[in-house]
């Protein structure tokens, strides 16, 4: 036992065992991603930038301004601006803006919005959000529909 | 004609090896450290200020930056606090669900100190295979709940969403593989001379010390003191798992390692039998609606074991939906306060092993 141990100390055994490890994850597969060429493909649940969308039958807006995301978003960085409807029931959305900088994306606006099925504000998969200035961040209605155009780095 | 003079340096908050801002002013003589100081603060969010002014299910997001890489204990603690002041129960399926998030990330916790200890130590490798492993989980995360850091997963009463189609086989795919990789980890470090070299009797701390300073987790066990609040003040639905608390009484930064690599294989076999136990039917959410209405005046602790050691959150309610008073009782800052006396007569090089040891995330600190 003694003398196995002297043997196992004089050829560095344990190294040897862990050079082994490393040798044999030469051959594993490789799992580095180069990302602006490739990406990693998103889970269905991913959380990116909140967004808007349209009911997907009528093409109508969605959203009736109830104003409950507007309340829970612990960040304060959406804001809506409603009017009553002309036929005096219910509101028309005017204008919904969120500002990127602030959204946490914590998905939590996501949650009380009352439109079924579908709610009116998702959790989109953009997750690009670099821009040049503070405003290309604060985003409006269209953008909230349409996604920011993003200039994609190619070179 | 020569003369010595003790020299005063600093180290961070820029340096690679302090894990974040942490900033050590050390007095050296030579190559030994003869005093420290640590200075916190560079991370300081006012996230117990800002609580006060927000109801309390807008506070979760917040308890996800504090420990960045155990987000999912610091919405537990968080929300197991608001659940106790309000008397909420959690379904049962919920608690599973979370206990099998907190495990997981306690997985993806250790593999990351295991990574970035090792790295500052001089193993490369081991790093590399730590974070490949760790990205495994988080996608397991991003499937659960969309987000691969700052999780926010669970909501006050339960859990906002059942496991997607296909992960219980992706997670069980997963441990196996760990069990393997874990012992490949193994294999790279448990004997290895160089390893132990750096590595034992380096931070030496015992029970006492510990226990003065309020030192949690994995610090304290290594010490002897089996005290996990798993164990000792079950909550979710740990009473009803099988599990062991892994003990050592080196008291170094070799015997913090072993009590951390076992705490992994541990979690891995929770989870396990979470996997199992869970209902496949059931609530996820214990309350209808989102008005919170706790009694006046009431004053709650609750505390859980987080990767790094107690994670408390006190509460003061004064009948409103916002807490009067929040208070983030976080292991990272009590932790911290062990970095002195460890380092002092040792090396300089030992300075970075024992911080590493420590396992501290100064979101967690300095909040
Ligand atoms: S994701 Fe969170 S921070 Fe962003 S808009 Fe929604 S509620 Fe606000
Ligand atoms: S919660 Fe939904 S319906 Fe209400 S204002 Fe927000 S997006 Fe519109």
């Amino acid at each position: 036992m003694k003398l196995t141990r002297f043997i196992q100390k004089l050829i560095l055994w344990e190294l040897l065992v862990g050079m082994m490890v490393v040798i044999r994850n030469q051959f594993r597969p490789k799992v580095t991603v180069q990302y602006p060429k490739e990406r990693i493909p998103l889970r269905p649940r991913f959380r990116g930038v909140p967004r808007l969308r349209y009911d997907p039958k009528t093409m109508e807006e969605l959203c009736i301004s109830c104003l409950l995301c507007e309340q829970i978003c612990p960040d304060d960085c959406i804001a809506i601006k409603w009017e009553k409807a002309p036929s005096g029931k219910g509101r028309v959305l005017k204008d919904f803006i969120i500002d990127y900088q602030r959204c946490c994306l914590c998905g939590l606006c996501v949650d009380p919005c009352p439109t079924k099925p579908l709610t009116a504000i998702y959790m989109s998969h953009d997750y690009e959000l670099a821009g040049s200035d503070r405003l290309d961040l604060v985003a409006g209605r269209t953008d909230l529909h349409e996604g920011r155009t993003v200039t994609i780095y190619d070179k | 004609m020569f003369r010595t003079q003790e020299m005063e340096i600093n180290m961070g908050p820029q340096h690679p090896s302090t894990h974040g801002v942490l900033r050590l002013k050390l007095r050296l003589d030579g190559e030994r450290v003869v005093d420290s100081w640590p200075v916190i603060g560079y991370l300081h969010r006012g996230i117990e200020k800002l609580s006060e002014s927000k109801e309390f299910i807008k506070i979760t997001p917040f308890t996800d930056r504090m420990d960045y890489v155990c987000a999912m204990s610091g919405n537990l603690a968080y929300l197991g606090a608001v659940e106790k002041l309000c008397g909420i129960k959690v379904p049962e399926k919920a608690a599973y669900i979370r206990v099998i998030m907190v495990e997981l990330n306690r997985i993806a916790s250790h593999l990351l100190w295991l990574g970035t200890h090792a790295l500052d130590i001089g193993a490369m490798s081991i790093f590399l295979y730590g974070f490949r492993e760790r990205e495994m989980i988080l996608d397991l995360f991003e499937a659960y709940c969309g987000a691969r850091l700052t999780y926010n997963a669970f909501r006050i009463s339960g859990v906002p969403a059942d496991l997607p189609p296909g992960w219980k086989e992706e997670c069980t795919g997963f441990l196996k593989l760990f069990r393997q990789r874990h012992r490949e980890y193994e294999q790279i470090l448990t004997a290895n001379r160089i390893w132990l070299k750096r590595t034992k009797d380096v931070g030496y701390m015992d029970a006492e010390h510990c226990l003065a300073l309020s030192v949690t987790g994995p610090v304290l066990r290594a010490a002897g003191v089996a005290r996990d609040l798993r164990k000792d003040e079950p909550y979710a639905i740990y009473d009803q798992l099988d599990f062991d608390i892994p003990v050592d009484d080196g008291c170094d930064t070799y015997a913090r390692y072993i009590v951390r690599m076992a705490e992994m294989l541990q979690s891995v076999h929770m989870v396990e039998q979470c996997l199992e136990k869970m209902p496949s039917e059931g609530p996820l959410m214990g309350m209808k609606g989102r008005r919170m209405k706790p009694r006046k005046d009431e004053e709650i602790y609750f505390a859980i074991e987080g990767p790094r050691g107690e994670q408390g959150v006190y509460l003061i309610s004064d009948g409103t939906d916002r807490p009067y008073r929040c208070k983030f009782r976080n292991s990272s800052f009590a932790n911290l306060q062990a970095l002195a006396p460890m380092v002092q007569g040792g090396l300089v090089a030992d300075v970075v092993a024992i911080i590493g040891t420590l396992d501290i995330v100064l979101g967690d600190s300095d909040r």
